[in-house]
């Protein structure tokens, strides 16, 4: 017999009472990984804005609280695009509507000689034509959905558009939307004269970074985005969700070490004798400390492996919504998988440590005098 | 004192719930190694209260204990001493009930640095040596109660101390069966070269023993017997 198999055979003793524990800690666990597979889509998604149309940057109303509800003005977006340590800006003017089965379908309107210099993957028809006012390009997942052709045409808000072109992108967002004219897009959103986003390309010689920094220091409404730390300037949604998952990973860690401390007292109070048995035969401070931990962990280990699988079932499930479906695609990385066996350790020593100091408190004749 | 003795206990003192009860007034006990002893004595004579001691498992008040020459409220690892130096039998078996015979035999030995096979092997040999061969696998609550003493004593001798210590080993078992217990008591005392000190209330157990120590009232009575001491000085140097 193994010291690691003396420790299961206690498990295994409660049957019932350690199945129940580990489903309390999974459910915790299921948390922690379906949140944060969510919250990686989320940041993917939004990884995948920040990276379109290969600029350095992009610039938008600072503090908005969705990117899609920021506003740039014209006159903003000329004073960026005026600036000698720019060499392009694209401005993008995002507009979420229903479409067909899709509510958050994506039309981005931005002028033609832009979405050429951004050289999509057209893998049927062509580009928008300069000054056409009723085309639009569908991504081949919209297209896909909409069950729409080349040549057809397709309604946004009961504004008829003819489909001129099918693109291909791994950017999901784009994929299931559309690129439309911005001035038709600007009357689509009743927002005329502003964009969404302003996507710049710092001139050669300049490094990016200043010229960023420059901008906010010049235009005080706007902030520019370099990367996904600076993500929540512009979208308070994904500071909500960061805070969110903290919040949930935190009390996962609260509620599962309460269960995992209720379970080992009760063991620890049950088997009070046994314990003082084991300090008569011989057994170091040491060792029941390593036994009562060992217990514990092995309790969170098995519920971070069940709860593991659950959280990635959960996540999968959630893609049944359309919604969801049309967003994000959750992302299983190692980072999600090791923030859960850390939790699962800290509510494993945590909710050792009252038993740990109850079982060592008691001299071995205390323990054995225990009824 | 001298090292001939496998236990030398000096005056000791006793007293539980914070003094106001007293368990030992002064208890002295020479034990020769080598020698079975067998400490009788009423109910809360303190008997059981000395084998703790001598167990390491309580500490005492006041007075002196050496066990194997060595001082036990001098020593730094008192687990270590448990483990290797004294073993103890219960009234009571106290095996962990959900472990088979030869699994419950192998938990002293964590402390004593064996491969597991090795534990296991031993545990077996063990087993066979107080007549539980055949039955290693089996769990606590399918054993009558003289072979969960056979198997507690065979895990008191796990990792082969030289004083076994036994509280009312037959307290719980019939006439039969005790005496299977006694019997293997003292044939482990005469293969193994062991001391054993024993506790019982009953006269005939005690009589199996080479010496027979009273105790009243917290104190050890005079022994007429001078035999321990004699012994003490012919015994061998200890290792």
């Amino acid at each position: 017999m193994s010291f690691t198999s003396f420790i299961l055979n206690n498990l295994l003793r409660q049957k019932v009472r350690t199945l129940l524990t580990v489903l309390g800690i999974s459910m915790g666990i299921t948390t922690v990984v379906a949140l944060g597979a969510v919250i990686g889509g989320m940041k993917q998604t939004a990884a995948q804005i920040l990276r379109a149309y290969d600029a350095d940057f992009l610039v938008a109303q600072r503090g908005a609280s969705d990117l899609t509800f920021s506003t740039v003005s014209a006159e903003e977006w000329a004073a960026v695009d005026e600036r000698p340590d720019v060499k392009r800006t694209l401005g993008a003017l995002l507009y979420v509507s229903r479409v067909a089965g899709n509510p958050y379908f994506v039309t981005v309107g931005l002028h033609a000689e832009d979405l050429a210099a951004a050289e999509p993957d057209v893998t049927e028809g062509a580009l928008l034509s300069p000054g056409a006012l009723d085309e639009i390009m569908l991504g081949a997942g919209a297209a896909g959905n909409l069950g729409a052709q080349v040549g057809e045409t397709v309604s946004i808000d009961e504004t008829a558009f003819r489909v001129v072109g099918i693109y291909r992108t791994n950017n999901l967002w784009a994929n299931n939307g559309a690129y439309a004219p911005l001035e038709a897009v600007q009357l689509l959103a009743g927002k005329p004269d502003v964009v969404t986003v302003v996507y710049v390309e710092a001139a050669d010689g300049s490094d990016p970074s200043e010229v960023a920094a420059s901008i906010e220091g010049e235009l005080k409404g706007l902030a520019a985005v370099e990367n996904l730390s600076d993500y929540g300037e512009v979208d308070q949604g994904i500071r909500i969700v960061d805070a969110l998952n903290l919040a949930i990973s935190a009390l996962a860690v609260g509620i599962g070490a309460i269960g995992v401390m209720n379970t080992m007292v009760m063991s620890v109070f049950e088997r009070t004798r046994e314990i003082g048995v084991l300090r008569a035969v011989g057994w170091s401070s040491q060792r029941i400390l390593r036994m009562i931990v060992g217990e514990a962990l092995f309790l969170c280990l098995i519920a971070t492996v069940t709860g593991a699988l659950l959280g990635v079932l959960l996540s999968r499930a959630v893609l049944l919504i359309p919604l969801v479906r049309s967003l994000l695609e959750p992302q299983y990385s190692v980072d999600i998988f090791v923030r859960a066996l850390s939790v699962a350790v800290v509510v494993a020593l945590v909710g050792a440590i009252y038993p740990v100091i109850r079982a060592l408190r008691l001299t071995p004749m205390e323990a054995l005098r225990h009824e | 004192m001298s090292d001939g003795y496998a236990i030398e206990a000096v005056g000791l003192d006793k007293t539980f719930e914070g003094g106001l009860i007293p368990a030992l007034k002064g208890a002295d006990l020479r034990v020769a190694r080598g020698e079975f002893v067998a400490i009788v004595g009423p109910s809360g004579c303190g008997k059981s209260t000395l084998l703790h001691l001598i167990a390491a498992l309580d500490k005492p008040d006041a007075g002196s204990l050496r066990v194997l020459g060595r001082d036990v409220a001098a020593l730094k690892n008192l687990s270590n001493y448990r483990a290797r130096d004294v073993g103890i039998v219960f009234q009571l078996h106290n095996l962990i009930p959900s472990l088979s015979a030869i699994d419950n035999v192998q938990v002293p030995m964590f402390e004593a640095g064996l491969t597991a096979r090795r534990r296991r092997e031993r545990a077996k040999e063990l087993l066979g040596v107080v007549g539980m061969a055949g039955k290693e696998l089996l769990r606590p609550t399918q054993l009558s109660g003289g072979e969960r003493q056979r198997v507690a004593i065979a895990r008191a001798l796990a990792n082969e101390p030289p004083v076994l210590l036994a509280d009312e080993p037959t307290g719980n078992l019939d006439s039969e069966a005790g005496k299977l217990v006694l019997d293997l008591l003292d044939d482990m005392r005469r293969r193994r070269g062991l001391t054993i000190v024993m506790v019982t209330h009953d006269r005939d157990v005690a009589a199996r023993a080479d010496r027979i120590i009273r105790m009243l009232d917290g104190r050890v009575l005079p022994d007429p017997d001078e035999r321990a001491a004699t012994i003490a000085r012919s015994a061998p140097p200890a290792d």
